[in-house]
């Protein structure tokens, strides 16, 4: 802190540094952007089928825009580009993002590093509903959704609305018990899903693959599904990137800068699990995305809500697909094992190399 | 037994309780459990292309001609059409494998489930598009088969069959929770491949063979058996009425269960209080032997343990419901009872291709 030379020195400093961050943020995203369409091309073009990357662009283009390169190509390759490989890649993008906005506004929300968008027992109760979905004999598919993510969709919203109720009963701080509340909650939750998976039977490697989290399934009816709910919800946070901002200062602040405090904590928090939902009832349970991607992006352009919440929603969507593009040519191995694999090292380099002090 | 590449990275009870369970899903997955499966009847398969009254004309005259296209129900309960006798086969079971090149269309098979025990050596020819957990749906599309086989009872991941028909593919799930149901399934895919005469002449030759063991352990004492799936953590052995456990009692023993219809592990209390008087190690490629068993504290006062009735068997045809199942029901037979004589079956030859 300051110990001589005036006042001004440190007021510089800080302005400097806030043009540093807008730089730094602007490169963020022009790499970003870059790297998002980079991944898409190559996610498309690359698969367990060889398909001539020409072949490949004349397929994209034939179905977006109905130009005829001029060459054919067996119905196959049709189906295995557009039907397979470019919903999975966009499906992997959108849940990349849902689950990095997510965790940002979880850890500012609750002002705790650690804090991602299972948290709150978003995934033990998605993963219940889930399971109880493989074990129940009802199977019927509607718009490429079916009973496993249905189940697991209405798992994360009930435990976190059972947790948000439970957390206002009692004399604790509202974020204490949020967290305390979300911990218990979320390991009875964890116990039920320990218990349908110990009477599952065969049914247990299904249950056992939600939990890794991946994209096989992904269709363009479940793309057409996701993307709404995490668009509307990621965009309906961003419009409260200064609430956010309020909170991290803390509660009485934020009252004080004329937040209500309880009810954007409420609204932010459905938001939050919404998407997060959303996501994981297509995905499955993938983690370390939410966590890391908002404090890499908070490291490189500091706190500031309006600048972590775009750039970390084009950092899970980068990461993810780079993970899924990954973990397909790795021969299908669950996309959560790749997200902590790439993920962990380059957080670690981020943090040795930081020289700002980082405070959430 | 295997162990998986995969390993749990976090720390969330979430994640620790799926690492716990995957020692369970091998042993689960390597097992065919009964009761969840809708027998539906087929009804077509045994009737009209039965075997003719004159077999012995079986090889002289042509194969009559299959009709198509032909409707059928699945094991799943799922209609199925079949529009013409199918020329490029994905197999996504190891025993569908073994059934299509027994029925002699094994060069049609242009794509397979990898499988730990290949089964014939030829298979090992044909490409791999599924793993034990995880279907290539691309390269399955990539292929353009007319048909489809997969597993039921999760043995192929229902997303994928769910996938696979999304993308307009015929796809026929199998699962023979029984030994009648095997020679069901059979009868199906000869159905499927257009070789209805041959599975139904398989199935008959089976059936004989399972009459010619039933008939030499008949008089026989009936031992209680353990067969050992795996005890490295907890102790796994057949379900009740499992496909186990009905193989056991046609071998002239009494199968020792977990007192549950879809639980696989059973407790050293329960096996005390059981008390087998033979063990069978299934588990003994893995390096199981019977000192290692007898030493296991408190297994000392089981019978089979005192009188030293303890013996390493061949998992893979005893519980692979294929067209081998009688070779491992004789198997069985002899492994339980060793003093008798069960007359050794020969294998079922291929039936050569007409061309």
């Amino acid at each position: 802190m300051t110990t001589d030379s005036g006042t001004l020195a440190p007021a510089r400093a800080g302005i400097a540094w806030i043009g540093r961050a807008r730089r730094r943020s602007i490169l963020l995203a022009g790499s970003g952007l870059l790297a998002l369409v980079a991944v898409l091309c190559v996610g498309v073009a690359m698969g367990s089928v060889a398909i001539a990357p020409l072949d490949t662009l004349a397929i994209v283009t034939h179905r977006l825009f109905g130009i005829d390169l001029g060459r054919t190509w067996p119905a196959s390759a049709d189906t295995i580009v557009w039907d397979l490989r470019v919903p999975r890649v966009l499906t992997s993008m959108v849940v990349g993002t849902a689950l990095a906005v997510a965790g940002a506004t979880f850890q500012g929300l609750l002002r705790n590093p650690l804090a991602d968008p299972y948290v709150l027992g978003t995934a033990s109760g998605a993963a219940l509903g889930a399971a109880i979905a493989v074990l129940l004999p009802v199977r019927f598919v509607v718009l490429g959704f079916g009973l496993l993510q249905g189940l697991a969709f209405v798992g994360a919203l009930a435990s976190i609305y059972t947790v948000y109720r439970l957390s206002r009963i009692g004399g604790l701080s509202p974020l204490t018990s949020l967290l305390l509340t979300g911990y218990a909650v979320g390991s009875l939750l964890a116990a039920g899903l320990a218990m349908a998976m110990y009477l599952s039977g065969a049914a247990l490697r299904q249950i056992f693959s939600y939990l890794l989290g991946g994209f096989d399934a992904a269709s363009w009816p479940q793309l057409a599904g996701t993307l709404p709910l995490v668009g509307v919800g990621c965009v309906l946070i961003l419009m409260r990137a200064r609430s956010l901002n309020g909170l991290l200062l803390g509660e009485e602040t934020a009252a004080h800068l004329g937040i209500d405090v309880g009810r954007e904590r409420a609204i932010l928090l459905a938001l939050a699990s919404l998407i997060t939902a959303a996501a994981v009832a297509v995905s499955g349970l993938i983690g370390f995305v939410g966590l890391v991607v908002p404090h890499v992006v908070r490291l490189v352009v500091g706190p500031n809500a309006r600048l972590v919440l775009p750039l970390s929603a084009l950092g899970g969507a980068v990461l993810l697909a780079v993970a899924d593009v990954i973990a397909r040519s790795a021969g299908e191995i669950p996309v959560g094992i790749v997200t902590a694999l790439i993920g962990a090292p380059f957080f670690i380099v981020l943090l040795r190399r930081s020289r700002t002090g980082y405070e959430l | 037994m295997f162990r998986s590449p995969r390993s749990s990275r976090s720390a969330s009870p979430t994640r620790r309780t799926a690492s716990l369970a995957l020692a369970l899903l091998f042993i689960v997955a390597a097992c065919t459990s009964g009761g969840t499966a809708i027998l539906s009847p087929a009804p077509a398969t045994t009737a009209a292309s039965a075997i003719p009254s004159t077999a012995s004309t079986a090889t002289s005259t042509p194969t009559p001609a299959p009709s198509f296209p032909a409707t059928l129900t699945d094991d799943e309960g799922t209609a199925v059409t079949i529009a013409a006798e199918p020329h490029i086969i994905v197999s996504l079971a190891p025993a569908t494998t073994e059934t299509l090149f027994a029925l002699g269309v094994g060069d049609r098979i242009k794509g397979k489930a990898q499988d730990v025990f290949l089964y014939p050596p030829q298979a090992g020819d044909v490409p791999d598009v599924a793993t034990y957990d995880s279907v290539d749906v691309e390269k399955i599309v990539a292929l353009a088969p007319d048909v489809v086989f997969a597993g039921g009872n999760f043995l192929t991941p229902p997303d994928a069959i769910a996938k696979l028909r999304s993308l307009g593919l015929t796809v026929v799930v199998l699962y023979a929770p029984s030994v009648d149901a095997v020679y069901r399934d059979i009868e199906l895919t000869g159905q499927i491949a257009g070789r209805s005469t041959q599975a139904g002449a398989m199935v008959d030759r089976m059936r004989s063979e399972f009459e010619t063991v039933r008939a030499a352990v008949a008089g026989l004492p009936v031992p209680r058996v353990f067969y050992e799936l795996d005890a490295t953590g907890a102790i796994y052995g057949p379900a009740d009425k499992s496909f186990l456990a009905e193989m056991i009692k046609l071998a002239g023993g009494t199968p020792i269960t977990t007192g549950s219809a879809n639980k696989y592990d059973i407790s050293v209390e329960r096996l005390i209080q059981q008390d087998p008087e033979v063990i069978l190690m299934a588990d003994a490629p893995f390096g199981v032997t019977a000192e290692q068993v007898a030493a296991r504290p408190g297994w000392n006062v089981m019978t089979a343990v005192r009188t030293g009735q303890i013996r390493s068997i061949d998992d893979q045809t005893v519980t692979r419901p294929g067209p081998r199942l009688y070779l491992g029901l004789a198997l069985l037979a002899r492994t339980i009872h060793p003093e008798a004589s069960i007359p050794s079956a020969a294998p079922i030859p291929a039936v050569p291709d007409r061309q």
